[in-house]
């Protein structure tokens, strides 16, 4: 059953106030999303006046600024830093994005961030996508092939068969998309949500894969296909500039014309 | 997990808006309220062919504000549901997917809709 508020002990309540102490005069109000295992507490916003003087540009030079000066226990995941791992997807400012390549200076006002939208948070910023990396799981990410299996030689693709990967291989699995997607809030545990839906198409599009039919007959399912509505949130929240509504199209297509 | 106690981050609570986000959420409650409209239409002919006194009868309800209210909105309601599901028979056809198309199109069927209940209206008043 689709349940649109928060369960009780996911309400948010008004956390701490951290004020600034360096005097500058350009501050910006961070509203950060916490919550601490080790507690019984409820998750609460904590605000934090960031001195924008001596801060980096992206909203990751934040929270590393806010975890480096002013609370050493905020906690979040990241990597690389330069929108390649997708370690560092949250939701800022109401948009699922990457922390790293998100500018703060695109943002007016206070700012705000939360965890990725519907998800079980293990602490703070960090949610859990088990649930995500098993339906990943499920779709057989490798080339299937029986040639492969004789031979040991290189299986040629033709440029234009490769060019059909483009805008679907450089997807870096951040989860954006499917935890921007409302199907995938209320249905996450079927429908296998944009990310997912958008790496089965990469192997159902690719000219040297041999197991296009039943991957196709594999996804082919009311829930696992067809919980897609074309909202569009995946594609508006896709740091990378992907398109998973029309990945999710194109299966649907496939599937209708044969 | 090994914590079952841990909290549902906030989704819907949180997320902002965007035009084709709240033309989809839009299209599914017109959606009802079109099959819950078409319902009422069936009785109103079945009614119509009771003879006179229950065709007056119609005749008030529609003759009154909410009667007019009723028939307005649900020539909005119709015209956007049309509109909106072009849209969706494009995207069924492989057409129409990029970011900024979807939005064109979207705002399109926004004010489209409203300009062909107008027309609607106007056609039905023997304006035009």
């Amino acid at each position: 059953m689709v349940q649109f508020s928060l369960p009780q002990n996911s309400k948010i309540l008004k956390g701490k106030y951290y004020k600034d102490k360096s005097g500058s005069n350009n501050l910006k109000k961070v509203n950060v999303y916490r919550w601490d295992p080790s507690t019984n507490e409820n998750p609460r916003i904590d605000t934090f006046e960031v001195n924008m003087n001596e801060c980096g540009p992206k909203v990751l030079d934040i929270l590393f600024k806010i975890k480096n000066e002013i609370d050493s226990s905020l906690t979040f995941r990241r990597s690389c830093a330069h929108g390649v791992c997708g370690s560092c997807a949250m939701n800022v400012d109401g948009v699922n994005t990457l922390s790293c390549t998100k500018s703060h200076s695109d943002i007016r006002g206070d700012l705000n961030i939360y965890p990725l939208p519907h998800l079980k948070v293990v602490k703070d910023l960090v949610g859990d996508l088990a649930t995500l990396y098993k339906q990943y799981e499920s779709v057989e990410p490798w080339l299937k092939t029986k040639v492969g299996q004789k031979t040991n030689k290189e299986i040629k693709q033709s440029q234009e068969d490769r060019a059909k990967l483009d805008g679907y291989y450089e997807c870096i699995l951040c989860a954006c998309c499917s935890t921007a997607c409302p199907s995938y809030w209320w249905n996450g545990d079927k429908y296998l949500g944009p990310a997912v839906l958008l790496q089965a198409y990469r192997w159902i599009n690719d000219s040297r894969d041999e197991d296009k039919k039943e991957r196709l007959k594999k996804v082919a399912d009311e829930l696992k296909l067809y919980r897609c509505h074309t909202i569009m949130n995946c594609t508006n929240s896709c740091p990378k500039g992907l398109n998973p509504a029309k990945a999710i199209g194109s299966i649907k297509k496939m599937l209708a014309t044969g | 997990m090994e914590n079952k106690n841990n909290p549902l981050s906030p989704h819907l609570q949180i997320y902002s808006w965007n035009v084709s986000s709240l033309l989809s959420i839009t299209h599914r409650i017109v959606g009802v309220i079109n099959i819950i409209a078409i319902i009422f239409i069936c009785l109103w002919l079945i009614l119509l062919s009771l003879g006179e006194p229950s065709h007056e009868f119609i005749q008030m309800f529609l003759k009154s504000f909410y009667g007019k209210f009723f028939t307005i909105a649900l020539s909005w309601s119709f015209s956007f549901h049309i509109l909106n599901e072009i849209r969706h028979l494009a995207w069924d056809m492989g057409y129409g997917f990029d970011l900024k198309t979807s939005q064109i199109t979207g705002i399109i069927t926004i004010f489209g809709s409203f300009i062909l209940a107008i027309l609607i209206y106007l056609f039905a008043r023997n304006v035009i």
